[in-house]
């Protein structure tokens, strides 16, 4: 037997095929649901969203630790990358997203609601080691961790859509998009150089903390394929990709089913919220992406070691995640997103309210940092 | 952790499945921002609008 025949013959054993196979297997079913009603775009942002679930893993993207590097040390590498990835995406999403009918940006108020939700974010985002994106593919790839994670975060949006009216109450100003003031073009190129003042003052900083700030191929990589994934998520849905909405309408339907009624919550009575409760989860387009991205990250996780082999963490590490994931539920309703529906797509539309995220979840993400030695986590 | 994995998946699949079969799903995907008065990717309306 030669020798590529053996490395072949080895490499296959490490698959893991019970789980590679259900992943996949998983995604044509629902790629089938949705294509046998008619609607490829429905199938498109299911394979999208398996994409990405590859990517990030692969990549090993993570704007949880991004952030958290950034903060302790000042090593800015994988934030840099974050703001190239929105750069990639916000080519396409601005332009388009003023230019043509039946597309549009992520846009949120700003005021109260957005500041308190993604404080509150930030610090649920450090507690449970990874943010919308970050606990969709590692709890798709084998984390146990994050699979607690995954359904506290769930159950903290479901409480979160029921007081974001009475956070809403508080105040604030209409979303302030820069193409509605500068036009496509302009609005673009305020958006690009919005990010690289902020690109150039985070490697400014880097430095005088004597740290690093140029990112690892790796992530480079991984960045420009999630921004161009990204692309095609808002060229499939017409809105730029969103994570967290879909986990508010599967704890929704949950909770429902338990006999919970929602027709006096305010939130389930506006259109968007009360369609997406009435109708199949398959029919919203942030829980195609969602549920791509777990079955994707699953199939990429199982295609390189065996799956989900290690053993459980510590019960502390376990309600650090709880904690975290119910905190990223409430304050991603509160603050109209997370790290992909309110930073990515909302700075990648040119709208406000995605910087405004991004500082007051940072702020968060300081809390979160030393809160963590509590739970046995290391702050860096 | 395995068998927990395993577990989660088949639940899930299928309550995704029975979902979609026992619930209509009339027109294409949609996000509540498609829906006239959005101002938030969860469907909030404005604050303009809620001044009214």
């Amino acid at each position: 037997m030669s020798t590529a025949t053996l490395s072949a013959s080895t490499e296959l054993r490490r698959l893991d095929w019970p789980f590679l196979i259900a992943a996949v297997l998983g995604t044509a079913v629902l790629v089938t649901l949705v294509a046998l009603d008619g609607h490829p775009a429905s199938a498109a942002l299911v394979i999208l969203g398996f994409a990405l679930g590859v990517a990030f893993l692969k990549a090993e993207f993570s704007f949880t630790a991004a952030w958290r590097r950034f903060l302790a040390n000042g090593e800015a590498g994988g934030l840099l990358a974050a703001l190239l990835l929105i750069a990639v995406a916000a080519l396409v999403i601005v332009p388009v997203a003023a230019l043509v009918p039946g597309f549009g940006g992520a846009i949120a108020p700003i005021g109260p609601s957005l500041v308190i939700g993604a404080f509150v974010f930030g610090i649920g985002m450090q507690l449970a080691n990874g943010c919308g994106s970050g606990t969709l593919y590692t709890a798709g790839g084998g984390s146990g961790r994050m699979l607690i994670a995954l359904a506290l975060f769930i159950a903290g949006s479901v409480i979160g859509s029921l007081h974001l009216p009475a956070f809403l109450a508080l105040g604030g100003v209409d979303p302030i998009l820069a193409s509605a003031y500068l036009g496509p073009w302009g609005g673009l190129a305020v958006t690009l150089a919005s990010i690289a003042a902020v690109a150039l003052a985070v490697a400014l900083i880097a430095r005088a903390r004597g740290a690093n700030f140029k990112p690892r191929p790796l992530i480079v990589i991984g960045a420009i394929a999630i921004g161009g994934l990204s692309i095609g998520v808002f060229l499939a849905g017409h809105h730029p990709w969103s994570v967290t909405f879909g986990f508010t309408v599967w704890g929704a339907k949950l909770a429902a089913l338990a006999g919970f009624d929602f027709s006096g919550a305010a939130f389930w009575q506006w259109p968007g919220p009360k369609r997406a409760l009435a109708e199949s989860i398959l029919s919203d387009t942030s829980s195609l992406t969602d549920l791509g991205m777990i079955l994707g990250a699953m199939a990429a996780a199982a295609a390189t070691k065996p799956f989900a082999r290690t053993v459980w963490p510590q019960a502390r590490s376990l309600i650090a995640a709880a904690i975290g994931g119910l905190l990223m539920g409430w304050g991603a309703r509160i603050g109209f997103g997370c790290n992909i529906g309110a930073f990515v797509g909302g700075v990648a539309s040119g709208s406000l309210h995605g910087w405004i995220w991004f500082v007051a979840a940072l702020g968060g993400c300081m809390i979160g940092i030393r809160l963590r030695p509590l739970f046995g986590l290391s702050r860096e | 952790m395995r068998v927990v994995y395993a577990l989660v998946l088949i639940a899930g699949l299928g309550a995704v499945i029975a979902d979609h079969l026992t619930s209509p799903s009339s027109a294409r995907a949609v996000s509540p921002e498609d829906f006239a008065g959005a101002c938030a990717p969860c469907g909030a309306p404005c604050p303009s609008a809620q001044k009214k």
